[in-house]
């Protein structure tokens, strides 16, 4: 039996060589025998296209080639076909195979991008990637020319992260667009694309942007290293990316933002900071991020200083309710009642007479509700979600309090908690403090305040721990910049903003002239 | 993989700078006013108080010193190059056990301090075991990390020790600092005592100015360092004076706690504040207590130098927790306290001095010009 497997193995292996061979191989002159290997490659698709075409004065075959569903079948016919066919009435086309197919090359294709292919591996990619093969009999090499097309979305606001000011523009999921997103909001010469393909069975093509003479070289470089140690089959979504690359799989804490936003991008690239854009999806990342970022809108930026500022602290607020919030309730109500107020301890006393749980499962019971009606409502299509937030939300709660279940005093905690997770600009950091909520609340039951404030302590010690691309996570608290700090709770006005983030170590320090106001 | 030019395992001055008040003032910030009005009359205790800073901070010059002849090198390396390795083993051997009873004593006191304020029936053990294991994972991660994190901490706690102190100014009765220049000889021997001993821990500067980057210009952050709680220390103590007086400020436990207990937070929302400002101060024992462990491990692994620092760790762990809970009341974790800071001041001073004095009469190290 384990003979027969390994036989079996040996086999697939043999035809895998087999296969690996056929792909090195270089073209054959033969176009027959070309096609015919190509069809076998690709197993005869239904929607591969061999269309032959007989030109020239001696009909030479000819043939494109390519897959139906990924280019764009105007383009091929305006400017490829018809060209074609054009040859062999036109006096000029040359007679000799060779010079027919430079001709071909320079004069009757009308497609702007336009290479040269020579294995059968440079066809069958070709192909796969929306592109359309012309080959000549007689010639070892073949055309591949740019026809990509296909449906795809076009330009929307970004539903993930909405802002009431600033720019509508979101990424989609062809790379090419966003790549003229990004081209559009930063137009400089020192706009770098670096070009990867990953994927060992799936190729998909990656860009790592960055703009050279402000990225700190060190940061470019570790990016495009750990992007070429990326091994994987298949890269569906750059989550993928995110969680081969991060510092740090055990941490809670995002080690890469990710954005659809095509300003938040670009910002991030004038900071010094690298953006990873995959093809076929409208998520980029953003490296590296650390503590200071994770609270940072793009939004705080084209509001006035004072609004922003405002926004921030309402932001950091917001974070730490979210935290805190229930432990709070915890540790207050069961380890230390004498802190609270005679009067307030009264009400809540009042308010939860009749509750039959101790005041821990009580709100572990609400947190795990409100976390199932997150999760309901994210997966539901939107009137049925609004109907579960309806009777999740007001019929569940209601009801769980006048039958004695819950205490009001819990639900309020509780409604106040959720809303402060959402009050932050990036979804995956509030997914992050929902779960630390959880440890947070843990303690709290066993210690109270000092419960609360040893994992206080832990968070602290795993923030100063984490690194992304080799940035402390904590700065610029710890390791500390003042600088930076402009930037960070408080946002300065825009006049005194004339320096890049010094954590980055940017190559440019400087972003504006200090003090000069037009 | 490569790590960022400032994320490295460098130490700058300025986390040095800041680490040298946090471990000084750990625990001792907590009760020093109450032991210095047991034993000086009226306000005279801001003397012993400057006098003692005073020989703290000749004390730090005199380590910067020594440890910038030998620039970049550990304690142990350059005691072996001054005295012998044997004594030199000796030394780094004791200073090592020394911090650990100075861990141990920092947990114990807060465990103590958790029942006066917190919970009175929660077990010290079981606080002091909680906050052991956190220690344990601080230390467990990289030692540049511990100073980040005290460099998180330590502006909380000082804005939350000035706000309190801020809060209280109306309180403040400028006639309990009279009658001036009372106290007779045993009084200010005693005081001298005590405000000598509540520096002790400034020691970490020999075992740490190896790690910094650029060690020739920390001199003057060293001092700065020092002088932080020499300040803080006087202002405690007299805002204490000044509010409770002196006679009831030798009879409270811990002044400085009790200094939080006027704070009204408008409108009411909570009552007993002190318990909140203990809760800040954890962070401040907490801070202390990385820094005294990891000053062990270091002192212990510059002489065991195969041994990887969790193993350090391990072993270390439980004898700190058996030290810790060694004391059986409060008198004895502080005469426990006493005992260790004794040891640690005078064993630090005596050495310190001995060592610079054989290096420069033996002429080991970089020349004197060049460190000035």
């Amino acid at each position: 039996m384990v003979r027969r497997i390994f036989r079996k193995t040996n086999f697939q292996h043999k035809e895998n060589q087999q296969k690996q061979n056929t792909l090195q191989s270089n073209l054959d002159s033969n176009i027959d025998l070309t096609l015919q290997k190509l069809k076998k490659l690709l197993d005869e698709p239904n929607d591969l296209v061999i269309r032959e075409i007989k030109i020239g004065k001696k009909s030479t075959t000819s043939a494109i080639i390519y897959i139906s569903g990924l280019i764009d079948r105007q383009l091929v016919q305006d400017s490829i076909l018809v060209n074609l066919q054009d040859i062999t009435t036109n006096e000029s086309a040359p007679e000799e195979n060779k010079k027919l197919f430079n001709q071909i090359q320079q004069s009757f294709i009308s497609i702007t991008a336009v290479e040269i292919g020579q294995t059968m591996d440079d066809i069958a990619n070709g192909i796969l990637a929306g592109k359309t093969v012309f080959m000549l009999d007689g010639q070892e090499k073949a055309l591949l020319m740019d026809t990509k097309g296909g449906e795809s979305r076009s330009i929307q606001q970004p539903i993930s992260e909405t802002v009431v000011r600033g720019p509508r523009t979101g990424f989609v999921e062809n790379l090419g667009t966003n790549l003229s997103l990004l081209r559009r909001a930063v137009q400089t010469q020192d706009l770098r694309f670096k070009a990867h393909q990953i994927g060992k069975r799936s190729k998909r093509s990656l860009i790592v942007a960055y703009v050279d003479g402000i990225v700190n070289p060190t940061i470019a470089d570790e990016v495009n290293r750990r992007i070429q140690s990326i091994d994987m089959d298949d890269v569906q979504e750059s989550g993928f990316i995110e969680q081969w690359i991060e510092d740090s799989f055990l941490s809670p804490f995002p080690q890469l933002d990710n954005t659809e936003r095509s300003d938040k991008a670009a910002s991030a690239l004038m900071q010094g900071k690298v953006v990873i854009l995959l093809d076929g999806t409208p998520f980029v990342l953003i490296a590296p991020v650390v503590l200071g970022d994770i609270l940072k809108s793009p939004e705080d930026y084209y509001e006035r200083w004072l609004i922003g500022t405002f926004l921030r602290i309402l932001r950091y607020f917001a974070a730490i309710i979210a935290l805190i919030l229930p432990a709070l309730y915890i540790s207050l109500v069961t380890i230390h009642p004498g802190m609270l107020p005679t009067d307030l301890a009264l009400s809540i006393a009042a308010s939860r007479e009749g509750v039959p749980f101790p005041p821990v499962v009580e709100a572990f019971l609400m947190v795990i509700t409100m976390e199932l009606l997150q999760e309901a409502g994210i997966r539901l299509p939107t009137p049925i979600g609004t109907t579960i937030g309806i009777v999740g939300g007001l019929v569940i709660g209601e009801a769980a309090v006048s039958a004695g279940v819950v205490s009001p005093i819990m639900v309020i905690i509780i409604g106040l908690t959720a809303i402060a997770a959402f009050a932050n600009p990036t979804f995956s950091i509030g997914i992050t403090f929902r779960i630390i909520r959880f440890g947070f609340m843990l303690a709290a039951s066993f210690f109270g305040l000092y419960g609360i404030v040893l994992a206080y302590i832990m968070v602290n010690i795993h923030l100063v721990n984490l690194r992304s691309f080799g940035i402390p996570y904590s700065t610029p608290f710890s390791p500390t910049f003042v600088g930076d700090w402009k930037d960070l709770i408080v946002r300065a006005p825009m006049t005194m903003l004339t320096e890049r983030p010094r954590f980055l170590s940017p190559e440019d320090l400087k972003s504006a002239k200090k003090g000069e106001k037009n | 993989m490569k790590s960022f030019q400032y994320g490295d395992e460098k130490i700058s001055k300025n986390q040095l700078m800041l680490a040298i008040p946090s471990v000084i003032l750990g625990v001792d910030i907590l009760q020093l006013p109450k032991d210095l009005a047991v034993d000086m009359d009226g306000a005279d205790g801001w003397i012993v108080l400057i006098v003692g800073g005073a020989i703290s901070l000749f004390l730090v010059w005199i380590m910067t010193r020594l440890a910038l002849r030998f620039p970049k090198q550990t304690f142990f390396s350059y005691a072996t190059s001054i005295v012998s390795k044997k004594v030199a083993i000796v030394l780094t051997f004791l200073f090592a056990v020394l911090f650990i009873g100075l861990a141990a004593f920092d947990i114990r006191v807060l465990g103590h301090t958790s029942q006066q304020y917190l919970f009175d029936n929660t077990p010290v053990e079981v606080v002091s075991l909680s906050f052991l294991f956190v220690v344990v994972y601080a230390i467990s991660g990289s030692r540049a990390a511990l100073f980040r994190l005290n460099m998180m901490f330590f502006p909380i706690i000082i804005t939350v020790l000035l706000f309190v102190l801020l809060v209280n100014v109306k309180w403040v009765e400028l006639s309990n600092l009279m009658p001036a220049f009372q106290t007779d000889v045993k009084g200010f021997g005693g005081g001298l005592k005590t405000s000598v001993l509540v520096y002790g821990g400034y020691s970490i500067v020999l075992f740490y100015l190896a790690l910094v980057d650029q060690p020739k210009k920390a001199s003057k952050h060293m001092m700065f360092g020092m002088v932080t709680p020499i300040v803080l220390y006087l202002l405690v103590y007299l805002f204490s004076l000044m509010i409770f007086g002196r006679t009831a400020t030798s009879h409270l436990l811990y002044p400085t706690i009790d200094l939080a207990k006027r704070i009204e937070i408008p409108g009411g929302i909570l009552e007993r504040v002190e318990a909140l400002f203990f809760i800040v101060w954890t962070m401040g024992v907490f801070a202390a207590t990385i820094i005294a462990f990891d000053v062990a491990i270091l002192a212990l692994n510059s002489i065991f130098k195969r041994m990887k620092k969790i193993h350090f760790v391990l072993i270390l762990s439980p004898i700190v927790y058996y030290l810790a809970l060694f004391p059986k009341d409060i008198s004895e974790v502080n005469m426990f306290g006493e005992i260790i800071r004794s040891a640690m001041v005078a064993f630090s001073s005596i050495t310190v001095v001995a060592l610079f004095l054989i290096a420069k009469l033996r002429k080991v190290g970089g020349n004197d010009n060049a460190s000035k």
